[in-house]
Order: structure tokens, then sequence, then C-alpha cells
């Protein structure tokens, strides 16, 4: 009875096992850099047992936190206080999104507009006039550098010059690209197919793929969110009845789609979850249970730096991208401290965000500054627009690293391939 | 995934013994479920402070002679060259500290007691003996609506022993704008503000302002830095007087600042940090601990040639007591509940020593832990998650975790 008693006794997200050390205080970058926001103790259990008395006493600031997790992260007594504050804002907010808010949430819908026009886009989203506009008008900081909307999307590449050759492997998995990957920065999609194929594994898209949704939960449109979220569970279940694996190449998009869509949105995710993982993941387990090599070209030398993006570390998946990059002969590896780099997704391109967003970044912008890099290796594409803009050092997924540095014929020899 | 040594819990004691292998060139993996309590501790390391009849003792190292069979420093080989390897440990991290083991000093406490202490970090305020207190007239300096430094209490300790105290309060604008989340108006924050913006020179002319003439010493809040240790050490020498910090309440900004800097060395001898995760299950052949298992990692196992608990006590979950057992919900090894029986684990009186304090897990003379009676002969335990002794009463919190945490080192170099 009393071992019952204690057992059932669990609160939603933990929030009754906060033991108001304060931890998390130390860790919220918002607070640090501005005394508008309540803090990752205030906003999240501390406020949550005024929420549940009364709905008053909902907060508007709970909208400036990054729902970068860093707290959950620190807190020693797993209280999922960013999940808290997720919650209370898709319970209790009545702010509607802005126009704004919706284009930059829309990030396929955008993409899609922009893609055909990118020629015309790219220089646009550059010029003055339109930054002004932008700023002005649309509240887009006009200090942002848009990220490039590339002429030809993943998709379509993928269709004409990957799909034709993918079934000649016989072993298969399904890629969940991502917005980014489709329409600014094909390249990474083509990095994957490359290191996939290599060690003998076709690659294939989802049936219909639609945005992870992270940026719809972030501004405040959790219904359109689990529509698509529902969209893309479907097409995953679809691979999976095939027997694949999926795969990505975002840690954001990974995290939303296997943690915050169940526990935020309400997207039963338990048949998918497992098989459900990132590349560098997938890749490091393979090597480690002996089923596939990886061989590098021996002129490769390349001074890495590690950033720990923020849902990358709520996973705890840092080790295996670093250990994977550390296998590579070439790379002179350095790691950087933790510390959230300010974009988190759309927040730091809001005119309200920047100045807080480039504070929030600031540590990390000297410290990647001071070890002087080749290039800064991270799992996020937000966090790539936001260190090559603020350092002017590239940023490269470790999947873009790999793929650099693969003696693909080796590779391929190692693998049984040829 | 395959290292050399897995060690479970990233606290002062797990970190202390991830920075000694990894110096001695193995391939470490650190797993922590959250930050430690570190961020609890006033930038003081106690090695030990009170003996088993509750007197404070100036020479810790004949003290630990006479401490009973059970406690962990019986198991270390050498107390006194562990400990001059341990400040040495600290020192390579960028942790200065002053103090030995041969003799302890007096910190201040928060509430103006004096206790005694091994070592102290870089400016903190400290005095080397008890009943002559080195200052006749003190300024203590708080920031205006910063609540974690308890004025009163500590001008009444300090007036207590003698000393003249005024107490005075600062500010800046930007403290000021600090101010409007007064929850928010905590040490780490103010840190932060204050040395982002570089006004560290402003808040040293503050403070000279109101206490530039006739004190012996300026007590200040520990709120500077985070990071290093350069930013406190430069406001330091802007003020006029000779001054130095107090402990606060937590989080503790020394405390924040040793677990960054300990980490760092970690990561930069090439140390696997995982953040935020938490151990779950062990594998065992026999009296053998193959890998674990953690909550994120999900299928991946984490192999090592030797693991160490360092996974701190009931307060960072190390252990756990429900309705009618204490037990280890990592692995699952022996815990010593002290054979009592449940309604006797705590006193009514907070004060008193609490026998709950006691509690560990158990340990062979070479510090590996038990698992039904049997020793596993690869896992080893380090720090609070001992049995054998109970820190508050003993003041010997810090001198264990890394005491031990070395012995440990050395244990599985042999
Ligand atoms: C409030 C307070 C104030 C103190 N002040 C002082 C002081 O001023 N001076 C002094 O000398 N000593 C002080 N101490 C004592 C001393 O600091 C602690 O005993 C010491 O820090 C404990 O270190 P540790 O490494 O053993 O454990 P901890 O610091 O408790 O660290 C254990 C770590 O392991 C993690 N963990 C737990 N379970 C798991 C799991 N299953 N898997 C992975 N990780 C896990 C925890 O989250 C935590 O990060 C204080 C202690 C407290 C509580
Ligand atoms: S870190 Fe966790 S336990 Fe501590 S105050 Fe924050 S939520 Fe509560
Ligand atoms: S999720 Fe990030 S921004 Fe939000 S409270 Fe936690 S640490 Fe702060």
């Amino acid at each position: 009875m009393t071992t019952q008693t204690q057992t059932q006794n669990v609160s939603v997200n933990n929030f009754e096992q906060c033991l108001k050390c304060s931890i998390c205080t130390v860790y919220c970058p918002v607070s640090a850099v501005t005394p508008l926001y309540p803090g990752p103790k205030q906003a999240g259990p501390d406020g949550e047992r005024y929420r549940l008395k009364n709905k008053e006493f909902f907060d508007e600031a709970l909208k400036m936190c990054l729902n970068c997790k860093r707290c959950e992260v620190a807190c020693p007594n797993d209280v999922h206080i960013g999940d808290i504050i997720q919650a209370a804002r898709i319970k209790y907010s009545t702010h509607k999104p802005s126009l704004r808010d919706m284009m930059l949430a829309n990030t396929d819908f955008v993409g899609t507009m922009a893609s055909p026009f990118a020629p015309i886009a790219n220089p646009i989203l550059k010029l003055k006039p339109m930054k002004a506009v932008l700023h002005g008008v649309m509240k887009i900081d006009k200090h942002r550098t848009f990220p490039d909307y590339s002429s030809r999307k993943f998709e379509s590449w993928f269709k004409k010059e990957a799909a034709p050759t993918q079934d000649q492997y016989s072993k298969h998995v399904s890629y969940f690209h991502g917005c980014y990957v489709n329409y600014n920065y094909p390249q990474l999609g083509k990095d994957f197919v490359k290191v996939m194929n290599a060690v003998g594994y076709g690659v294939h898209l989802l049936e219909k793929e639609k945005c992870c949704g992270v940026a719809l939960i972030a501004n405040g449109m959790p219904k359109q969110a689990k529509r698509q979220g529902k969209v893309n569970m479907n097409s995953m279940r679809k691979a999976i009845a095939q027997g694949h694996p999926i795969l990505t190449t975002s840690s954001t998009c990974t995290f939303t789609m296997r943690d915050e869509y169940d526990h935020l949105l309400g997207i039963d995710n338990h048949d998918v979850r497992d098989s459900l993982s990132l590349a560098t993941r997938f890749l490091f387990q393979l090597i480690e249970k002996g089923e596939i090599k990886l061989a590098f070209n021996e002129d490769y030398h390349k001074r890495v730096a590690y950033h720990s993006a923020c849902h990358m570390e709520r996973m705890g998946w840092v080790p295996y991208s670093t250990r994977m990059l550390r296998m590579i002969p070439g790379i002179d590896f350095v790691m950087l401290e933790s510390q959230c780099c300010g974009i988190s997704g759309t927040y730091g391109f809001k005119k309200e965000n920047y100045e807080r967003s480039q504070a929030i970044g600031k540590g990390l912008f000297d410290q990647i500054d001071e070890v002087n890099p080749d290039c800064v290796a991270t799992d996020c594409e937000t966090c790539k627009w936001q260190v090559e803009m603020s350092t002017g050092v590239p940023v490269m997924n470790p999947i873009s690293i790999i793929a650099e540095a693969l003696d693909v014929e080796t590779t391929r020899k190692l693998n049984n391939l040829d | 995934m395959k290292f050399d040594i897995i060690i479970i819990g990233g606290g002062l004691s797990g970190l202390t013994a991830g920075i000694a292998l990894a110096e001695a060139g193995k391939d470490v993996a650190l797993v922590s479920a959250g930050q430690s309590t570190l961020h609890f501790t006033g930038g003081t390391l106690d090695l030990l402070g009170c003996d088993e009849q509750g007197n404070y003792v100036q020479k810790p190292l004949e003290a630990i002679e006479t401490l009973n069979s059970k406690h962990p420093y019986k198991k270390l080989e050498n107390v006194s060259s562990l400990a001059g390897v341990a400040k040495k440990l600290l020192e390579r991290a960028g942790i200065a500290t002053t103090g030995n083991e041969t003799s302890n000093h007096w910190r201040i406490t928060p509430i103006g007691g004096l206790m005694p202490t091994w070592l102290s970090m870089e400016g903190m305020s400290t005095v080397e003996e008890p009943n002559q207190m080195p200052w006749r007239k003190v300024a203590l300096v708080n920031i205006i609506n910063y609540l974690d430094l308890p004025t009163k209490f500590l001008a009444a300790g300090l007036r207590e022993k003698g000393v003249e105290v005024d107490v005075k309060t600062v500010t800046l604008p930007e403290l000021k704008e600090l101010r409007q989340s007064p929850t928010e108006m905590r040490s780490t924050n103010i840190a932060k503000v204050i040395e982002n913006n570089d006004l560290i020179a402003k808040l040293a002319d503050e403070v000279n302002g109101v206490a530039s003439e006739g004190y012996d010493m300026v007590l200040l809040p520990a709120v500077l830095g985070v990071t290093n240790g350069d930013k406190s050490q430069q406001l330091l020498k802007l003020i006029n007087a000779p001054a130095t910090y107090v402990a606060t309440l937590p989080p503790s900004v020394p405390g924040v600042r040793m677990q960054t800097l300990l980490r760092k060395r970690f990561n930069a001898l090439g140390g696997t940090f995982f953040t935020g995760d938490q151990v779950v299950e062990g594998i065992f052949d026999g009296n053998t601990l193959k890998g674990v298992k953690t909550a994120k990692l999900e299928d991946t196992v984490l192999e090592a040639d030797n693991f160490i608990l360092a996974t701190g006590s009931f307060v960072s979950r190390g252990l756990v007591a429900d309705y009618n057992h204490v037990y280890e919900p990592a692995l699952g090894v022996d815990v010593d509940d002290l054979g009592l029986d449940r309604k006797t684990w705590a006193k009514i009186d907070v004060t008193e020593a609490q026998p709950y304090m006691e509690m560990g897990v158990k340990t062979d003379s070479e510090l590996h832990c038990l698992c039904n009676g049997a020793a596993v002969n690869n896992l080893y335990a380090a720090g609070s998650i001992l049995n054998g002794h109970n820190s508050i009463k003993l003041l010997d919190g810090a001198g264990v975790d890394m005491l031990t945490a070395l012995q440990v080192v050395n244990n599985i170099m042999k």
C-alpha cells in the first residue's frame, strides 16, 4: 500500500520532483541576458503551482523561453522544466501569432514559394530596402542574413540524380531531410546519400514529408504542428513496415519528432520513436557492431571545433557525433564548452529578439574566435546560420565532414560493394 | 560504446577521478544526470573540520587517525600525499586555492559563523585563528535587493566576535534593471550582468564610495567569476581597502566556477561527457560489470574495463529512500542502511547528527562495490555515496570526494 502510494505519486513532467535547488537558473541563456524573463524555476515548476490553481497566473513573458532545454539538462531531479513551460504556453496563451510569426514558422510553405525564385529571392533578401521592409513591416531583424534558398530543391535533385540507383543496394534507410536540406542546403542531403551509399545502404525519401513543426510549436501554432506531425508519423510507419530505419541529419527535427510530439503535442509516436535516429548515431552503432567500415583520405586535414546544439545535448547524443568525428585521422578535434548560440530556430530572426539572441551567443562566438578552427561542426542547421553570420567561420554538419574526408573507393571495397 | 573507464556521476568526486585518469592517458567517459552539489558549496573544500566528539579540528591529518574504522579515509593509503595531489589537480584546472592539509584555516559561513576548512578558492574570506579576528572594523557591502546574502546574520555573527561591522549597499543601473524580475536577482545572473557589460570598474567605484576609509576589510558577496576567477580578482584589486568574498546561499558562484573549470579540464584532456543522462542499469557477468545502460542512449551499452560509481548521496539521487528501504538505484549495489528501523533513520531535531547521513554503499578495503555481499572486481565507489561518515557532522565532504576518487584511480592504475 505504502509503496503503491509512493510510486503513483508522479506528477506531470515531474514538476513535484523540484527541490527548489535553483541550479536550473544558472544555465538559462535567456534570464542571463534579460530581466524580463522569469527564468526556468519561476516560469517552470514554481509558476506551475500557481497556474494549476488559477490560469490568471499565466505570464505571456513565457514566450521568451527558447525551449532550448538547457535547464532540463542541468536539473539534477529530472524536472521537465522546458516541457512545463511549453505546455503552459499551449494551454494558456491567448497570444495570436502575427503574420511574421506565421511566415517564419511555416518553413516548408515559404521554402516552396522561394525555391523556384531563388536566383531572385536570394539577392532580394539581401538588399537593403528589402531588409528595411522586413525589419519595419515584418519585424524580421535587418541584421540577419537569410539563409540562401537553393534554386533546386533537394527532393528534385534526389528524384533525378539519386533515386534511380538506390535499389541496387541490399540494405535501405529512409531519409527525413527536413526543410533546411530541401530548400536551403541540399548539399547536406547529397553528402548523406554519398556516405550511406558508400557503406552499402540505399536511401529513400518518405512518401510524404512535412516540416517537423518545431517552429510552429515555438510560434504558438500547436494545432498545425500536430497535423503535420501526424502526416510524418504515418509516412514513417510505412517506411518502417518496409524495414527501413528512418534517419535525419538534424538534431532538432529528430528531437521534436521523438520527444516533443509525444510530450507536447500528444501525438502517439511510440511505434516510430525507436526507428527514428540521427545519421551519425546510426553509423556509429553500425561501426561498433562491425557491420560497416569507413576509410578516410590520408591527406585530409582540418581543425574542427564541435558545438553541442541545445537539442542534441538534450537528447544526450553529442558523443555519437564527436566520437564519429574523432575517428577521422586527419581531424584536429576541439570540444567547445556547451553553450546556446542564441538563434533557437526562428527566435533570433525576430526584431525584438535580435540583440538578446546575439548576447546569448556571445560566449560561444568568443570561444570560437579563440580556438580559431577551420570549421565548426554541429548537428543543427539553425546554429549553422547563427555561427556563420556571427563569426564568419564555416559551419558543417558532421555528416558533411565525414563525406568530405571519406575515401569512397576504399570504403566501398571494405564494405564488399565492388 | 567502449571506453577504458566509465565514471557515473559528474560532481566533485567523479570529475576528480575523470581528470586524474584522463591525465594518465586513459579514454574516460563521464555520465551525469544533471548538475552536482558543487553548486551549493561555498568556494571552500573541507578535509576534516570536526572529530567524532564534535570538537573543531586544527590539525586534520592527526584527527583523521582517531576516526573510527568505517570512515572512508581508512581506505586511503596515504591521506597526506593524496591531499597534496588533489590541490595540484585543482590548480591545473585553473582553480587556485590557499590552505593545505597540515593545518585547517577558518571560513566564514553565510550566517556569520566560522568553520574549519582545508582549501579556499582564491579571494574567499578566511581567518587563521578563530579566537583572534584579524579585523577591527569591517564594511559588509551587499548589492541592493540581492537576497541570498543574509547580511543581518553575518553582521551579528561577526559582531559577536568583537568586530565592528557597517552594513552598506550598492547598486548599478544595470542591476536595477535586473531587479525587474525579483526571482532572477540571483548570484549567477548578477555575475553575468556585471561581467558581460564590463561593469567591474563601475562596481568598484560604488564600493569605494561607501567603504572609503577606516575599514581594514571589505566583505563582498561572492557573485563574480562564473567561468573563471579573473573577474572576481579584478574587482578585489580595484577596491581601496583589502577586500574578500563571503559565500552566499545557492547557487554559489565559486561552486559553479569550480564545476565549470573541472569540466573544461576534463573536456580539454579528451574526456567524453554524457551530459544530462542517467545510468539506469548495470550488465553484470558474475562479479564483473560489463557495461551500463542509460536513459537516453537506449540500446547503446556503455562498456569499459573499469567503472566508478560517484553518484552522490540522497540529494543527488545517488541513494534513494522509499517507505521501507534505502537503495542504490543505478546499479543496485549493496547499501549499508546501518540496520536501523525506518523510524530511527532521522532525528526530529534537524540540528542533531542525522543517522541517514552515514548510510551509503558498502565497499571492500579497495573501494570495490559489493553486490549481494561479493565484491565486483571492476566497480569502485567514490565520494559522498560511500557509507561510514556524516559530512555535515565531520565537515569532511570535499575531502572524502576528492581523496577517495584519487585512491580509486590509484587502485585502477595498479
Ligand atoms: C547544500 C550542501 C552544501 C555543501 N557545502 C560544502 C562546503 O561548503 N564545503 C565542502 O567541503 N563540502 C560541502 N558539501 C559537501 C560536498 O560538496 C558534497 O559532499 C560533494 O560535492 C559531493 O560530491 P559527489 O561527487 O560525491 O556527488 P554529487 O556532487 O552529489 O554528484 C553526483 C552526480 O551524479 C549524478 N547522478 C546521480 N545518479 C546518477 C545516475 N544514475 N546516472 C548518472 N549520474 C547520476 C547527479 O546528478 C550528480 O550530478 C555540501 C553539500 C551540500 C549538499
Ligand atoms: S534545477 Fe530542477 S530541482 Fe532545482 S530548482 Fe530547477 S527544476 Fe527545481
Ligand atoms: S528551455 Fe532554455 S530558455 Fe527556456 S527556461 Fe529552460 S533554459 Fe531558459
